[in-house]
Parts: C-alpha cells; sequence; structure tokens
C-alpha cells in the first residue's frame, strides 16, 4: 500500500515537472529574443512594442484611435511627414508642395520610384484616387476627414473643391476656401495613401488587408493580442529600415507591462506609470523616453445638464479642485498644470490668462451665489483605464471627490468599460467626466475647434459646449491665412473659453515610454505615433 | 384534551435535551485551543468593528497628499496610501465594512436557503426536483463569476455585492438543510407528531429546522469566511464598495500601483483580511467537532 502511495506520489511529481518545464521552454524561446539582436548582422532584427491596447482597423482612413495609428504610421506613409520630434511640416510621399498667393490651390510633387506593397505603381492617380475615395465616404466610414475637411463631396462646409492628377507626379488641391492647417491636416496619420488595387479589391475587409508603401509590410493580426508588420525589402529609401521585424503586443496593465519589459518579453513599453519612473531609471538594462507633451487631461462639466448649466457652478468646481497636488500625486510632478484647453508648445496659447486658482472658500461662494448653498449631489464619471494624458483615472477622481466634498458637493465615482464610457459621455449621459486629447497635428483648431466647437457636439465636443460668438471666431480663424491675426483670433477664443469654463482643465503630462537600454534611434513623437524605421539595436 | 396531555410531556424532556447537547458542545469547543484562538479573532475584530468609529486616529477619507506613501511610523502606525490617507484608520473602518457583509450575505443566505431547502425536503416531488435542480445550475457556475453577473447586473455598489454574495451561497445552504430534513422527516418523532395531526408549518419550523440547525450553524461560520474573501474579491474588481470606503479588499486593488515602492499599502490590508478569515476558519472548525454527534468520544 505504501509503496504504491509512494509511486503515485511520483507520478504526481513528475507530471507537475513537465508542465512546468514545458510553461518554461515557451517563455524562454519568447524571452530568447532578446539575445538574437546581437550586432551580428545575420540575426534577424526583432523588436517588440509592448502597448495598452489592440488597434481597432488598420486601414487609417478609417480608425481614430491611437492604437490604430501607432501601426499604420509604419505601414503607410502620408504626402506630408511630421518633423521626428514636432509637427513642422517635412517632406512625406510629396517632395515639393507650393500653395499659391490666395491660398486656394495647392500644389504637390511626388517622389518618383516608390511603389506600393503588393507592387502598384505611387502616382498621382493613385492619390487622386484615395482622396476620391474618402470624399465619396460618410461620417461612418471615414470620421477623420470629415471632421478635419468639413465634411464630404456636396457638403457645403467641404474645403476641398478638386484633386486633380498633372502628369504622373504632380497633383493639384484646389479648396474653395483657405484653411490655414491644411498642410498639417495633410500630414496627419489618416491620410496615409493606400494603395488603389488593394482598397478596390479589398472594400471593407482593407482594415485587416492594409498595403500601404510604407517601410513595413502587413504580415498578421492576431485580434487583442499581437500585430507583425515585417521589413520592406522595396521601401524607397535603401537604408530604412534598421529593423527585419516589429511586433505590436497588447498589454493592458501598466505594471505588467513594464514587468514583461524588464524580463525582456517586449523591448519597448508604452504608457508606463509616473510612479514607476525611478524603477526604469536605477534600471541599467532599461532607458526612458519622455513623449513630448501634445494633451490635456480634462474633467468635462456636461453644459446641457442641471447644475452645470449654471455657469457659476462651472466656475466653482474650477476653483474648488487643488490641481497642483494631483500633479504631484498621481502624475509624479511630470505634467503642467493646465489652465487653457490647449497646451502651451501650441502656437496659439493665451498664456496672459490667470487660471482658476485653488480656492475652496471662493468656490464656495460661487456655490451660494448659484443658489446652492448646500451643494448638491452628482455623479462623477472616472475613465476605467490608463491614457496618455491621464495614468490613473480612478484615483485622480478620488482626490476630485474630496475636493468636491470638502465644497459640499457629494460626487460617487462611476465607471464603465472603456467603449461604453466614451459612448455614453457622447450621449451626454455623465453629470462630469473624465477624459483628454491628444492632439493629432499641432495645430489649435485641432484642439479648440475639435474638443469644444458646436459643430463638433456629437463627435468630440463632450461637454455639449456651444457658444456662437466661440463658433464664429473659430471659423474665422480657420480661413485666417496670417499667422498673427489667427493667434490673436484663438487667444480671445481662449479667454471667452475660460469665463465659460465647460471644463476643468487638469493637466498637460508628459507620457512615458521605457525600452531596452540598447535600442536606439527611438524618438517619441508628440502625436503618438511613432515611425520605426530608424529604430535599431546597437 | 387528551391530545394535549402526550405533546406537554413530550416537549418538556425535549427541551431538557436541547439544552444538554448544546452545553456538552460548549465544553467540547473549549477543549480545541485552536478553536479558541480562532474565537478570540474574531471577537477581536467584532469589537473593532463596534467601536471603530471612536478608536480610530482618523477618518475614512482624510487626504492629505503631501504625507502620501509615507512608512510605518510612530505617527502613522501602518503608513498612509497613496492619498495621504492613514492606513490604520482604514483598515479599522474596513472591519465595520468586511463582518457586516460577512454577517448579513450569510444569514440572507441561511433565510433563503433553509426555506426553500426545508419546502424541497420536506415535500419532495416536483417541488424538490424543480429546487434541487435550480440549486445544481447555481452550483455549477464558478460562484465569484455569478458573483460578477449578478453585480454587472444590479450595477456595482456595496450593497449590491452583499446581495450577490447572498445568491451564490443559497444553493450550499438550501442542499444542506434539504439532507437534513430528509432524514429527520424520517425519524420517530416527526412520524408520531404527523399522527397526532400537527400541521405541516409546526412540524417543520418547531422540530425539523431546529433539529437541523447544527450543520447550518458550522457551514454558516465557514461561509461568513468565504463571504468576506468574495466582498474583498468583488472590491478588488471594482464591483464592491465605492471609494471612498475603505473596503479591504479595495484597498488592496488602489495599493497594486505602489506594492514594490510601499508595499506596506499592500501587506495591512491583506493581513487583515487573511487574519479575519482565519479566525472564522478555525472557530468554524471547532464548532464542527463541537456540533457533530460522530466526533464525539
Amino acid at each position: 500500500m505504501n509503496k504504491k502511495k509512494l509511486w503515485s506520489l511520483a507520478l504526481l511529481l513528475m507530471l507537475v515537472l513537465s508542465t512546468i518545464l514545458a510553461a518554461c521552454s515557451s517563455d524562454s524561446s519568447d524571452g530568447g529574443k532578446g539575445e538574437d539582436k546581437g550586432g551580428d548582422s545575420a540575426e534577424p532584427k526583432i523588436l517588440v512594442f509592448g502597448r495598452g491596447g489592440d488597434s481597432v482597423s488598420l486601414d487609417p482612413a478609417r480608425a481614430t484611435d491611437g492604437e490604430s495609428f501607432k501601426v499604420t504610421q509604419n505601414v503607410f506613409e502620408t504626402l506630408l511627414n511630421f518633423g521626428d520630434k514636432d509637427t513642422t511640416i517635412n517632406e512625406g510621399l510629396a517632395t515639393k508642395w507650393e500653395p499659391s498667393e490666395d491660398g486656394l490651390t495647392y500644389t504637390f510633387t511626388l517622389r518618383e520610384g516608390v511603389k506600393f506593397h503588393d507592387g502598384t505603381d505611387f502616382n498621382a492617380e493613385a492619390v487622386v484616387k484615395n482622396f476620391e475615395r474618402w470624399a465619396n465616404g460618410t461620417e461612418d466610414q471615414f470620421p477623420y476627414y470629415a471632421s478635419m475637411f468639413g465634411g464630404f463631396k456636396g457638403d457645403e462646409g467641404h474645403v476641398i473643391d478638386s484633386v486633380t492628377a498633372d502628369g504622373d507626379y504632380t497633383v493639384v488641391f484646389k479648396l474653395k476656401r483657405p484653411q490655414s492647417p491644411f498642410l498639417k491636416n495633410i500630414a496627419m496619420s489618416p491620410f496615409a495613401i493606400a494603395s488603389p488595387t488593394a482598397f478596390e479589391k479589398f472594400g471593407d475587409k482593407f482594415g485587416d488587408n492594409p498595403v500601404g508603401t510604407g517601410p513595413f509590410t502587413f504580415v498578421e493580426w492576431k485580434k487583442n493580442d499581437s500585430i507583425t508588420i515585417d521589413k520592406n525589402a522595396d521601401y524607397w529609401d535603401k537604408e530604412l529600415p534598421k529593423l527585419d521585424k516589429v511586433i505590436f503586443r497588447a498589454i493592458p496593465d501598466n505594471s505588467a507591462r513594464l514587468n514583461a519589459l524588464s524580463t525582456n518579453e517586449i523591448d519597448l513599453a508604452d504608457g508606463i506609470n509616473p510612479s514607476d519612473t525611478k524603477t526604469v531609471t536605477d534600471n541599467a538594462k532599461l532607458q526612458l523616453f519622455e513623449r513630448p507633451s501634445m494633451n490635456v487631461g480634462y474633467l468635462g462639466l456636461t453644459n446641457t445638464r442641471p447644475p452645470f448649466d449654471n455657469v457659476k457652478v462651472r466656475q466653482a468646481v474650477n476653483h474648488a479642485i487643488d490641481k497642483q497636488a494631483i500633479i504631484d500625486a498621481f502624475f509624479n510632478g511630470g505634467a503642467e498644470i493646465a489652465k487653457n484647453p490647449m497646451p502651451s508648445s501650441i502656437s496659439g496659447y493665451n498664456d496672459d490668462i490667470a487660471g482658476y486658482d485653488f480656492n475652496p472658500e471662493k468656490a464656495k461662494a460661487l456655490l451660494k451665489e448659484a443658489g446652492f448653498e448646500d451643494g448638491f449631489e452628482m455623479e462623477l464619471w472616472a475613465m476605467p483605464v490608463p491614457r496618455p494624458y491621464m495614468p490613473d483615472g480612478t484615483k485622480v477622481a478620488e482626490v476630485i471627490q474630496k475636493n468636491l466634498a470638502d465644497i459640499g458637493i457629494k460626487a460617487k465615482i462611476v465607471s464603465y468599460e472603456w467603449a461604453t464610457y466614451l459612448e455614453k459621455t457622447k450621449n451626454g449621459e455623465a453629470d462630469a467626466f473624465m477624459l483628454g486629447w491628444t492632439g493629432d497635428n499641432g495645430d489649435a483648431d485641432n484642439f479648440l475647434y475639435t474638443l469644444l466647437d458646436k459643430d463638433n457636439i456629437g463627435s468630440n465636443n463632450y461637454s455639449f459646449y456651444s457658444n456662437d460668438k466661440v463658433h464664429d471666431i473659430l471659423i474665422a480663424a480657420q480661413s485666417e491665412v496670417d499667422e498673427d491675426k489667427r493667434n490673436e483670433l484663438y487667444a480671445q477664443a481662449q479667454e471667452i473659453i475660460f469665463e465659460d469654463a465647460p471644463w476643468v482643465p487638469l493637466a498637460h503630462s508628459t507620457p512615458l515610454l521605457a525600452g531596452n537600454a540598447d535600442l536606439v534611434n527611438f524618438t517619441p513623437h508628440p502625436t503618438g505615433s511613432d515611425r520605426l524605421n530608424e529604430v535599431d539595436f546597437k | 384534551m387528551s391530545k394535549l396531555e402526550p405533546k406537554s410531556t413530550n416537549v418538556a424532556p425535549q427541551t431538557d435535551k436541547v439544552a444538554g447537547p448544546w452545553y456538552e458542545a460548549w465544553r467540547s469547543f473549549k477543549k480545541s485551543k485552536i478553536a479558541v484562538v480562532g474565537a478570540g479573532i474574531v471577537l477581536f475584530f467584532i469589537i473593532v468593528a463596534l467601536i471603530g468609529p471612536w478608536i480610530a486616529p482618523q477618518g475614512i477619507n482624510d487626504q492629505v497628499l503631501a504625507n502620501r506613501l509615507l512608512k510605518p511610523s510612530r505617527e502613522f502606525w501602518l503608513g498612509t496610501d497613496d492619498f495621504g490617507r492613514d492606513i490604520l484608520s482604514r483598515i479599522i473602518h474596513g472591519a465595520r465594512i468586511s463582518l457586516w457583509v460577512g454577517f448579513f450575505s450569510v444569514i440572507g443566505s441561511v433565510v433563503v436557503g433553509s426555506i426553500l431547502g426545508i419546502v424541497a425536503g420536506y415535500y419532495g416531488k416536483w417541488i424538490d426536483t424543480i429546487i434541487s435542480r435550480v440549486f445544481d445550475i447555481m452550483l455549477a457556475f464558478p460562484s465569484i463569476l455569478l458573483a460578477i453577473a449578478v453585480v454587472s447586473v444590479l450595477g456595482p455598489s456595496l450593497q449590491n455585492a452583499l446581495i450577490a454574495i447572498a445568491i451564490i451561497n443559497v444553493p450550499n445552504f438550501g442542499r444542506l438543510i434539504r439532507s437534513k430534513v430528509l432524514s429527520i422527516k424520517e425519524e420517530e418523532y416527526i412520524t408520531s407528531a404527523k399522527a397526532i395531526g400537527m400541521q405541516d408549518i409546526r412540524i417543520l419550523f418547531s422540530h425539523i429546522l431546529p433539529n437541523s440547525m447544527a450543520p447550518v450553524i458550522v457551514q454558516g461560520t465557514l461561509a461568513i469566511a468565504t463571504a468576506i474573501i468574495e466582498a474583498a474579491a468583488l472590491g478588488f474588481l471594482g464591483l464592491g464598495a465605492e471609494a471612498p470606503l475603505p473596503e479591504w479588499g479595495k484597498m488592496l486593488a488602489d495599493a497594486r500601483v505602489n506594492f514594490i515602492n510601499a508595499p506596506w499599502t499592500m501587506i495591512f490590508p491583506g493581513l487583515a483580511i487573511m487574519l479575519t478569515v482565519l479566525g472564522f476558519n478555525l472557530m468554524g472548525d471547532g464548532l464542527r467537532d463541537a456540533l457533530d454527534p460522530r466526533m464525539k468520544s
């Protein structure tokens, strides 16, 4: 009997051991990639990029989320590119661009000898076909096109009159009215040029079969897990890309992602908790990257819902929140206090605005004036996921809850799954909600008009703020070509917005990334979409 | 009239008998040192929960962001969390929440479970089939998953977490009582009660129920431990207590981000959960030994 027991115990032990060993072996084959990267050029150089979520679509024209653009930015190219660290205009697929005197005609000269991954030639005709595809679409299909170019063919606000090919390598854009951010818009990731053969062939499935001209070609997409892209051997710049393969892996939890980086499972991690800064800098095998700040995290007050339809209440909330304490505690100090809806790095920022100081007494007085001497009850919505502009939404919400309690407002913290959260706030179901925005093109228009104009209620104006005067100024600024006059207009708009207090602007954060110490030439881009063609391993 | 005569003589010795076994159980419970330790821990936490608001050095949400993540010190015995709140105070206040959820969810499941179990066991036939199959279905789900589903339907709050935990524990008590009822109803005293024409309700509540309570008490004590863990799990997942309530599971979840640089934010709430659960488990084991007639020498 005893012997039998011993045998079964031994068998059990063996089973357990083999399971553990099996688990280990798959681990080490994953982690072993780290060693493959050595100096030997025969070894493939693979970069594994860990990030917070999966892409939504790999058709850049259809996507609206940063995680999609992170990938498409490397598979596709735009006519113009942003600078490495800023949003200046540089050559992309177009080598020359000339606006006419009146700002109504733009002539682009295209790069020659470029081919799409499927062998189709890149030429003026391909560019025209891409713009025709978008212009004939719907809001549902191409939301970014609609919001950047004022609608679609036939719409009154549609900015682009025509796009025509003049010979093989010249494209002429004719506009209905001058649009000052036009070139910046053209450089945005959503307006990357796709292979006409491919999008005609795949139709709605193009998002799963992306074909562009970029330095990497699409290989495989395992939904909610990873996206693999390979080096494009026929890339027009023979020197690039340096890497052979890039794998984008979705790891939702910030700490788990950092952990994966320290165990060499991934080489680059997006979204590092500010509190983990020291963990990264203390580790000689890791390096810390700071993404230049071009975002705003805010507490939106739904302007149509009582009591936030009262400007005094909104101002009171603005005075009640201790932004500096929030930044010190939950951004590890790595953020700037926000007083305007756009970051100071963008031209047109109005630094003369004083901002609402932290002053609970004044807040109480304002509440009293508004007739809410005893405060009121409300729901405070907090985002469930870490965002670049808000590393820990629920904790910041807890501080805000306390700040509000101090002036007599009882807030209940509510959270939903991320997609539901966005949907419900878009419908105006929240009293107050935390949200933020990362700029796409570094233009003031991309913050003020996109987030606070009445035209964008139902898309990105989540607070339902509507002020006709602001609307007129913002539209005038869109058509104003003179830079100084334009900045003056934006300064005015910010003054009115400050008085109306549709939000509590909280912080402009500096998002953090961490990578292997032997990673070189990685420069995080302020828009959040990084070009990886120069990235290499030592 | 003559009917009353045998009944009263029947009752009198029974009350004697009831006093007997309880006293005996208490004596054998006292003998088990481990059980007494368990009971001591439970008693300690009950006292803390009762007088908590008066002994806690601070309130539950006294945020002083300048004091965030301080190590345990003379001023803050168990350190501070990332809002600069005193962890000791929050654990003391949290005891009330955890015990409250533990007790009341178990009482809820005992009441509902007993009624269903008695009905199923006593009447049998199709009623038994329906109730038992429903129990089977509920037990087929992993209990925490079922709790998550219930909370998702009701909406996350402490009260709904309590309801969810009560619901998922109903089949455990229901089955226990049903099996006990099945054996008791064959006993002679029940047959005689039926023979003298006693009503079903009275048989059920004055004879069957009291006689099937011993295992329920044991199971109940152990279930409080599970309920506390489940409440903490729901709190950890953000489906239980709402901020700023100092529910232990939620405290653990909040501490996750800082567990490397400020481990005390995680260790102490974790210890509190562990100790209470341990206390209830030890006490439950002791009660089982004391109340189970088969365990007696």
